[in-house]
């Protein structure tokens, strides 16, 4: 989208319209409104926690992950250790950072793809002809009533277990809630006047759905995909906890968590660290989903 | 005679992002006991902040300064919550604009009539038969069954009516009616202004009506007030403040209202300049910027009410203070209009547009469920053989009732609505049955513009890409986009730096000049204008209308311009088509169609706008009933079922077009002249 250059030299026939050039902007004012939402920033500071140490993992990271210090297997948090170690003798602390990296790639590749498909085939069976919405529609409901976790078993049987695979099934079953959305929204804009108008100057539907409809169903597909982001690390810890994911001895949260359950009597500390960044990061991407939902959507805002 | 409610320096500010804006400041005006008052004013005057402060459901950003509200012996701004429960609905009834929205769509009107009367101790039946009772007063037939069905199953007119019913069930001492006809018809208008008289003689209530339709308010009330950016700037008696009015804003309103000219004239007065920017308290008069007699007082300071007359005709005015302005006497302060430009020269060759027996037919439910029913034509005609024709340079009015067709006219000869039969040609090409992959370079030619002027425009696009637009769709890449786009804005005074925002920072009639400018973008021959001026305050429907005229002169361009209002299209028009029930009933030029009808749909539409001067209030309603259901299409004429002439052969035998000795082309078995 072009941005154009204010023109400083004031309307040449309305000079009393032209002196009211906006003291704020409405981008301003949702910042503002944002800034004041006390946990939606405690939200935003966990999820950039998140991104920088999934990013960072080899500087922030102590050890080789998968470097084995025998004589101090399963120790508690200690100088060198600082989250205890593995029944191997791995570095927990480093296993987190690196498992962060897994969860991030499962969350931003299976969130950025099914929010792209979703949208694409949601506003497309929005817009488009009557047997195609049904047909659509078919298929998204169909989809929508397998539960996810048989979905993923019946998938691993047949192809055996790998992050490619968790990734699919994350993208495959997620894809209905956003196309869902996503037409809904187009339904309500189709018969608008402004979509009418552009039809009137001759605008192609692929014109009309990309530059006048995407932007104005994308906000709250937005908001759902950084509420969905946590729903997909659960799904990659949970398949890679049931040894149905990434498998051992790559770092997952899910698959700390399957390795530390076998050696908790042991020692408690590979469950601690493992589930509490999972802890974290939920709650940092729904605190942000949901104050990021109260910005853009006016009618929840408080005070009118 | 005792006033019932009282304002007195009513003073009430809104906290918004950008600080506080003063909405009201020192509002003070009486309601009498059993008159009616009207508050006029346009968008940004106040005049619904006056209501939700009276009533106290402002919105919660709300802050009552100072004031008080003195009703019935009380201060409503002192009042408690559970008190203020028991004046609402109860003493203080409210009769909203759309009757849509504010009734509610899940519950019967039985249902909603006794869950309102919840205060009375009376049993259910009595309930019944007190809404019953109330619903027949104002006018709905067979109330007993009608009052089980739920408003989506009720007219426009005839949802009016019910919330009036409802507003009147408690016996308030105050009814308040906030734009109570601006989502009617001329013809609903005319009935339920009637009706609101009825009632208030009837039940002598004290109704305050708040609009900005001077027609309705000349009409309708016994006194004035008029407000403007959140003051009153006079107050006076009907006849005072339209005969006599003082203030020149008030006068400039009135010159404004297209109804009150009655000779036609291409160009229409306006206000120039824009309602002030709320957000300081204006220093001087507040009508500062745009009065046309503006002195050095002005600017200083504030113009106390000085009286008029002795009857309590009051105008806030410097001019009328004879220590600070002698000699001087308010004008209006519109802006009169121009001297015509050249006539563009017609060339009288063959038309523009020529349209021919158009019939354009909705389904009404599939295929498979038409025939389960024994439906053998499962749709309806929303265009039954309409014909006109355009020549470049002229103005063709088409004007109807809502649901008469007009804008599926207008969209089908756009191509945006599929017409079954017929023939729609464009400088000689046919239209119809061109796929949209053909009709798309004929769209360079021909425009439309929208009836919402923000709603047609897409939110997420600054001004710039919307002008840039046009261009891209033709694939016309090759000119310097920079210039295009200051031509454009330079054509329809948009200032240059409006380019980078966004539509909903636009004013209305700003948003209608960006429609207008997207229209003529690509230098097209024809324009169809669906209810250019909907929505825009009469001092800025007078600014788009005289643009618009400017430019058809500039370009030579055809407009057919759809519109409810015949006040407006008579000004613009040369020719008119009037629409009933997706039928031309009559068509020819303008200014006989307007002294002499010959439909007596058009009698009843012409006679149906209500005039701005009391002293001309209609005795009679000029039409009865309302328009009938496509579905259900009368027999023989359609308009038999309204029409007062109406005779045996109305009923059984259709009308063919009949050509009038003065070219005016009539459906009608017994025209009204010849």
């Amino acid at each position: 989208m072009s941005v154009t250059p204010s023109d400083p030299a004031p309307g040449p026939l309305n000079p009393a319209a032209a002196a009211a050039e906006p003291a704020y902007s409405e981008r301003r004012e949702k910042l503002l409104l944002f800034l004041q939402n006390r946990l939606g920033l405690f939200g935003l500071i966990l999820v950039v926690m998140f991104f920088l140490s999934a990013i960072f993992a080899p500087i922030f990271a102590t050890h080789d992950p998968f470097q084995m210090d025998i004589p101090n297997r399963m120790s508690g948090p200690t100088a060198e250790h600082w989250a205890g170690t593995d029944q191997l003798g791995r570095d927990t602390y480093s296993r987190v950072l690196y498992g962060g990296r897994v969860a991030l790639q499962v969350a931003a590749i299976g969130v950025s793809v099914s929010l792209a498909v979703g949208l694409l085939l949601g506003m497309v069976a929005g817009y488009g002809p009557r047997w195609l919405d049904n047909l659509l529609l078919l298929v998204f409901d169909t989809i929508r009533s397998f539960p996810t976790i048989v979905l993923a078993l019946a998938a691993v049987a047949l192809l055996g277990p790998s992050l490619n695979l968790v990734l699919a099934v994350v993208i495959v079953t997620t894809i209905p809630g956003y196309a869902r959305l996503a037409r809904t929204s187009t339904l309500a804009l189709k018969h608008t006047e402004f979509i009418l108008a552009e039809r009137s100057l001759g605008a192609s539907p692929a014109r009309i759905l990309l530059r006048h409809v995407l932007p104005n169903v994308i906000g709250p597909l937005l908001i759902l995909a950084a509420m969905d982001v946590p729903v997909v690390v659960t799904i990659e810890a949970g398949l890679s906890f049931l040894g149905l994911g990434v498998l051992p001895p790559t770092a997952s949260w899910g698959t700390i968590l399957n390795e530390g359950y076998l050696i908790i009597r042991d020692t408690p500390w590979p469950v601690i660290a493992g589930g509490v960044p999972l802890v974290l990061t939920t709650i940092g991407f729904t605190f942000l989903g949901e104050a990021l939902r109260d910005v853009f959507d006016p009618k929840l805002r408080k005070g009118h | 005679m005792a006033a019932l409610l009282d304002i007195r320096n009513l003073n009430v500010d809104f906290r918004t992002p950008r600080g506080r804006v003063h909405a009201l400041r020192d509002v003070s005006f009486k309601v009498p006991q059993g008159k009616i008052v009207g508050v006029v004013g346009e968008s940004g005057s106040g005049k619904s902040t006056v209501i939700w402060t009276i009533t106290r459901l402002l919105a919660g950003n709300a802050i009552i300064e100072s004031g008080e509200a003195m009703f019935d012996g009380r201060d409503l701004l002192k009042l408690r919550e559970s008190q203020l429960q028991n004046v609402r609905g109860e003493e203080i009834s409210i009769v909203f604009q759309d009757p849509m929205t504010s009734q509610s769509p899940v519950h019967s009107y039985r249902q909603q009539m006794t869950d309102i009367l919840y205060r009375r101790n009376s049993s259910e039946n009595d309930k019944r038969k007190r809404a019953v009772a109330m619903m027949r007063r104002v006018g709905i037939p067979d109330p007993e069954s009608r009052i089980l069905q739920y408003p989506h199953q009720f007219s426009g007119g005839m949802r009016q009516r019910a919330g009036i019913a409802m507003a009147l069930l408690m016996d308030p001492m105050l009814l308040i009616a906030d734009e109570p006809t601006t989502a009617l018809d001329v013809t609903m208008e005319a009935q339920i202004i009637h009706l609101i008289q009825e009632l208030q003689a009837e039940f002598d209530a004290t109704i305050m009506v708040v609009s900005h339709n001077l027609g309705l308010i000349a009409e309708l009330c016994d006194e004035v007030i008029v407000m403007y950016a959140g003051e009153v700037v006079e107050n006076g008696g009907v006849r005072e403040i339209f005969h006599n009015a003082s203030h020149p804003y008030t006068r400039a309103l009135l010159e404004c209202d297209p109804a009150r000219e009655l000779t036609r004239s291409r160009f229409l007065p306006t206000i120039p300049g824009d309602v002030p920017d709320l957000h300081a308290r204006p220093l001087g008069c507040v009508f500062s910027s745009r009065c046309t007699q503006v002195f050095d007082a002005c600017h200083k300071r504030q113009p106390a009410a000085q009286p008029v007359s002795v009857d309590g005709h009051t105008a806030c005015c410097h001019l009328l203070d004879a220590t600070i302005a002698p000699n001087a006497r308010p004008q209006a302060a519109a802006a009169t209009p121009r001297d015509d430009p050249p006539e563009f020269a017609r060339r009288e060759e063959s038309a523009l547009l020529d349209v021919k027996d158009l019939r354009v037919r909705f389904r009404t439910m599939g295929n498979l469920k038409a025939r389960i029913k024994g439906v053998s034509d499962p749709f309806v005609d929303a265009v039954l053989h309409a014909s006109l024709s355009l020549k470049s340079g002229e103005t063709l009015g088409l004007v109807g009732e809502s649901g008469s067709g007009k804008t599926t006219l207008g969209r089908a000869i756009l191509g945006l609505v599929t017409a079954q039969e017929g023939s729609a040609r464009f400088e000689g090409k046919e239209l119809m049955g061109l796929t949209s992959s053909e009709f798309m370079p004929m769209r360079q030619h021909m425009a439309m513009m929208f009836q919402d002027p923000n709603g047609s425009l897409s939110p997420r696009q600054t001004i710039r890409s919307l002008f840039t637009e046009p261009f891209e769709i033709h694939g016309l890449k090759g000119r310097n986009m920079d210039d295009e786009v200051h031509r454009l804005c330079d054509m329809v005074s948009l200032p240059r730096n409006f380019l980078s925002r966004y539509p909903h920072e636009l004013s209305g009639g700003q948003a209608r000049r960006v429609g207008v400018a997207r229209a003529l973008a690509l230098n097209p021959k024809l324009i169809i204008a669906d209810e250019p001026t909907a929505g825009l305050d009469v001092s800025v429907q007078g600014e788009i209308l005289n643009l618009m005229s400017e430019l058809q002169a500039e370009h030579g361009l055809g407009y057919l311009i759809i519109s409810h209002n015949l006040p407006v299209v008579r000004h613009i028009s040369d020719k008119l088509a009037i629409m009933y029930l997706g039928r031309l009933v009559e068509r020819g030029d303008c200014d006989p169609i307007f002294e002499n009808p010959a439909h007596p749909y058009t009698e009843a539409l012409v006679g149906g706008v209500p005039q701005p001067d009391p002293d001309k209030r209609r005795s009679l309603v000029s039409i009865e009933g309302e328009v009938p259901s496509l579905t259900n299409r009368p027999s023989g004429c359609e308009f038999h079922t309204r029409c007062k002439y109406a005779t045996d052969r109305c009923r059984i035998e259709r009308p063919e077009e009949t050509m009038l000795g003065d070219g005016r082309v009539v459906t009608c078995h017994f025209p009204l002249v010849n």
